[in-house]
């Protein structure tokens, strides 16, 4: 007996498509005529242009014959069956899908008789069925590898395209000169019914078809399953339903098991999940399944070009000539991080609470509740919580020092690529880079040490013309003095579990300085507005416009006669050696105010809150990193609580809703992001 | 050997594949050529006239032109060739050159590498007095699924065809043998083939 047939290249001598060989001698022959007979006759010329040579096969909607052109160009020409119905305006989008392992369709023609012809690539090399017939008991591991990947890339573009296959079988596999070729797509959609009911019907294809299409419903998952055929029966050298008749094979399908035993992992978990009955448990795609199984030894030219979108967890080894996966930005996201851990750790916390919270789909009034409940149980262990605060922050301040500079002496640290979060967990926060504010992913509060790092904003803003703008400032002043007064009414309430309700003077005061807070950071963030621009200086300019604002508040507080009373069990200030600028007599003067108020304005960046581009209109997490942080600045100044945190929280919830916000749907986003 | 007849003919098999078929003794190998007559032309990186392949009666020699090697040594003269041997032509083409049927001399010529002829043809026949196709795996080409053989044999400067039963050769019928021509079709009730003269 002659050569043994290598790795992807089977024998030329090719007969009859569709008998799948010695393990199906039961099943009935299809066709009128014997197997080598064809309409056409070598030398006919149906239609213009192409000229037959011979008959290759009888596929499943009609024959194919091998013709040359006039110039000699190579065509395979497959007559459609007149009894079958065959929408051409159907076929179309399948004319033009191009892929490595896709066999081209070039054109769909009409002969003067009326029938259909579809003119395609003509694959010289055989089939995949004489690959398998080659090898009775399966074939190596790596050479069905070899071949999956290839059906695998091809159908996966299918289905990328919307297009099922639905005729998925070794007969409509080839292989030509090693790239794996698919054919036979998208034709069995646009052939109606009737088909279905002839005898005539290619009794190949049962052995590879999903249950559910006995049903007539049914999606691309149906290639899956034919997937997970093939895939048996390349390794095991049959497939796994057989019978003595379309219905006992078709019942298989139905109830029976398949036996797996003969497979090795991971091939038999994979093929089990992909032959399960219910489509909904099987692969969901064909990449997926792709990502369940090793990589070939050796990766076929093309073989390893998924559609793009699609993870692909393929190390291409030595000359991938069909070209590397796309990757996406889902998949994979290169990150260059040269933070430090603790950091690094702290922000992936916190980035999990907030999706945790966001994600936690409760309502608006459950989440307030909430809130305020959290707020409180803060609150009253305030005196616990601000010291530990302040030693953890010396502590994390000294080693960050000494961390810096042994790094230094080190060298820079190389870059390292970390994958993003899975993209199943958090879709908002993994994917942020493309359609939100490029804000969120920059470091809080620490630029780095030798670069000025501008922001980007990563949607367009048309900007308006200034009178509109000018106009909307106004409009934003006025509803921001109206929130803030609310806000400050809210701030006083939650704040007076204590008993002591502050006094008129105090809510006066307390109301005042939110409303000219919030103009005050209303104001720069509209001329900030949609632009780029460095973050320190927008920050230095916020501490200006603090420190005025602490003067205000000074001016404001000695005008109204306020006495900003210490809760009962803060301690006294007169514990303190803080100069005697800062405070006299326990109550705190006009440096205090400023320092305060300045350090609150450059710590935050309160321009943000009011960026029409921000994430959605009202971040409660912002509203309570600003409490926090003005708790903390003012509990390091010594500043009476729990005064600024209340002003901070106003100015933030009135800055919040009384500034413009895009809904992004309705932003422009940039080309190239 | 009437010069004027072409020495060789494509032979298209239905369902099986289409064949060169040479006649002539003496076959010359190489790059196609229009203005030269390559009994077998390769589309390869190759000489147009590289090697030949000479019938003496029974047996065959390679006469190399230029690089050829023959089993893996190189071939500087005329060399047997053998049931089974391996040729290499210049850097890339091997050809496997095999005489499947012992009552023939006719030997068939396949591609180890990817090239093909032109035109293409999935191999190539040297035809000394006969071409056996049928489902015998020592035919010169296997037919899986025919019933019989059919036999195209050689008589003076004539092709015949023979198999049993009846058959159509260009419209007409005949019955255990007919003459054919280089561009016949011979169609029985299980297989159709057409040669072509090229």
């Amino acid at each position: 007996m002659p050569e043994q047939v290598a790795a992807v290249e089977p024998k030329p001598n090719n007969s009859t498509p569709e008998r799948p060989g010695d393990s199906m001698p039961d099943l009935p022959p299809s066709a009128e005529r014997a197997a080598a007979k064809f309409v056409y006759a070598s030398g006919s010329q149906p239609l213009a242009g192409y000229t037959i040579k011979r008959g290759v096969g009888h596929g499943g909607f009609g024959e194919i014959y091998y013709a040359t052109s006039d110039a000699g160009k190579e065509v395979a020409l497959k007559l459609v069956r007149r009894n079958l119905d065959i929408e051409l305006r159907g076929i179309q989008h399948c004319l033009n899908l191009k892929h490595p392992n896709l066999l081209s369709l070039f054109d769909i023609r009409q002969d003067d008789r009326g029938d259909t012809w579809v003119v395609m690539e003509y694959i010289s090399g055989g089939h995949m069925e004489d690959a398998i017939v080659a090898h009775p008991n399966g074939m190596p591991a790596d050479e069905a590898l070899a071949w999956f990947h290839g059906i695998a890339a091809g159908v996966a573009y299918l289905h990328d395209r919307g297009i099922v296959h639905r005729d998925l079988k070794p007969g409509n596999i080839f292989a030509d000169e090693g790239v794996v070729k698919v054919g036979d797509y998208g034709l069995s959609k646009f052939i109606s019914c009737s088909r279905r009911s002839g005898q005539t019907e290619s009794v190949g294809t049962v052995h590879y078809m999903a249950p559910e299409v006995a049903n007539g419903r049914y999606g691309k998952e149906i290639d899956i399953y034919a997937l997970g055929i093939i895939l048996y029966e390349m390794l095991t050298g049959r497939v796994p339903f057989e019978g003595q008749s379309v219905g006992e094979v078709l019942m298989k399908h139905l109830t029976a098991r398949p036996d797996l035993a003969a497979l090795a992992e991971p091939y038999r978990s994979v093929v089990a999940r992909a032959l399960e009955k219910d489509p909904q448990r099987r692969f969901r795609s064909v990449p997926e399944m792709i990502a369940a199984l090793p990589a070939p030894a050796q990766v076929p030219p093309g073989a390893a070009r998924l559609p793009s979108g699609a993870a692909v967890g393929l190390g291409v080894s030595g000359g991938a000539s069909g070209g590397l996966p796309p990757l996406s930005g889902h998949a994979v996201k290169a990150q260059v991080v040269d933070e430090e851990p603790i950091y690094r750790a702290l922000r992936d916390a916190a980035a999990k609470l907030r999706t945790a919270w966001t994600e936690a789909n409760l309502a608006t009034p459950v989440k307030v509740i909430l809130l305020v409940f959290g707020l409180f149980v803060l609150l009253a262990s305030w005196q616990v919580l601000i010291p530990l605060a302040i030693m953890a922050l010396a502590f994390y301040g000294l080693y960050w020092v000494i961390r810096k500079s042994v790094v230094e002496h080190h060298g820079p640290v190389t870059a390292a690529v970390r994958p993003a979060v899975s993209p199943q967990t958090s879709p908002a926060a993994a994917a942020p880079g493309r359609y939100g504010p490029a804000y969120a992913r920059t470091r809080r509060g620490r630029p780095p040490a030798n670069r000025w790092h501008a922001e980007r904003p990563a949607a367009i803003m048309v900007l308006r013309p200034p009178r509109e703008r000018f106009a909307q400032l106004v409009g934003s002043l006025l509803i921001g003095a109206i929130v803030a007064v609310a806000m400050s009414v809210v701030m006083v309430l939650l704040f007076s579990y204590h008993n002591a309700r502050p006094g008129p003077e105090q809510c006066a005061w307390l109301g005042l300085m939110s409303i000219a807070a919030t103009w005050s950071v209303l104001v720069p963030s509209k001329f900030w507005e949609g632009t780029r621009g460095e973050v320190s200086s927008r920050r230095f300019i916020m501490m200006l416009i603090g420190l005025a604002l602490g003067a205000l508040a000074f001016a404001l507080a000695a005008t109204l006669m306020v006495e900003l009373p210490y809760t009962r069990n803060f301690p006294e200030p007169s514990n303190y050696r803080f100069p005697a600028a800062f405070y006299s007599g326990g109550r705190p003067l006009a440096m205090a105010y400023m320092a305060c108020f300045g350090t609150l304005f450059l710590v935050l960046r309160w321009w943000r809150q009011a960026d029409p581009l921000r994430n959605s209109r009202l971040s409660v997490w912002s509203m309570i990193v600003s409490v926090a942080m003005a708790a903390v600045v003012a509990s390091a100044w010594h500043f009476p609580q729990p005064w600024l945190p209340m002003v901070a929280g106003a100015v933030s919830v009135s800055v919040q809703l009384a500034s413009p916000w895009v809904h992004p749907n309705k932003r422009l986003r940039p080309q190239n992001v | 050997m009437d010069p004027s007849q072409p020495g060789h003919f494509m032979l298209w098999v239905d369902a099986v594949g289409g064949f060169l078929v040479c006649l002539a003794d003496e076959v010359t190998i190489g790059q196609p050529v229009p203005c030269r007559a390559v009994d077998v032309p390769i589309l390869a990186d190759i000489s147009s006239r590289h090697a030949r392949i000479i019938r003496d009666g029974e047996s065959y020699l390679i006469d190399a032109i230029r690089q050829v090697r023959l089993d893996g040594r190189a071939v500087s003269r005329a060399e047997l060739l053998a049931n089974g041997s391996r040729i290499v032509l210049g850097e890339g083409v091997r050809l496997k050159f095999r005489r499947p049927h012992a009552l023939s001399s006719t030997v068939r010529l396949d591609f180890d590498s990817r090239h093909r002829t032109q035109p293409a043809a999935d191999a190539v026949l040297l035809m000394a007095d006969s071409c056996v196709l049928g489902p015998d795996p020592r035919s010169h080409v296997v037919c899986r699924d025919w019933p019989n053989e059919v036999i195209l044999y050689r008589h003076g400067e004539q092709l015949y065809c023979r198999t049993s039963g009846s058959f159509e050769v260009d419209g007409f019928r005949c019955k255990g043998r007919g003459r054919i021509t280089h561009n016949s079709r011979v169609e029985g009730d299980e297989f159709s083939i057409k040669l072509e003269e090229i």
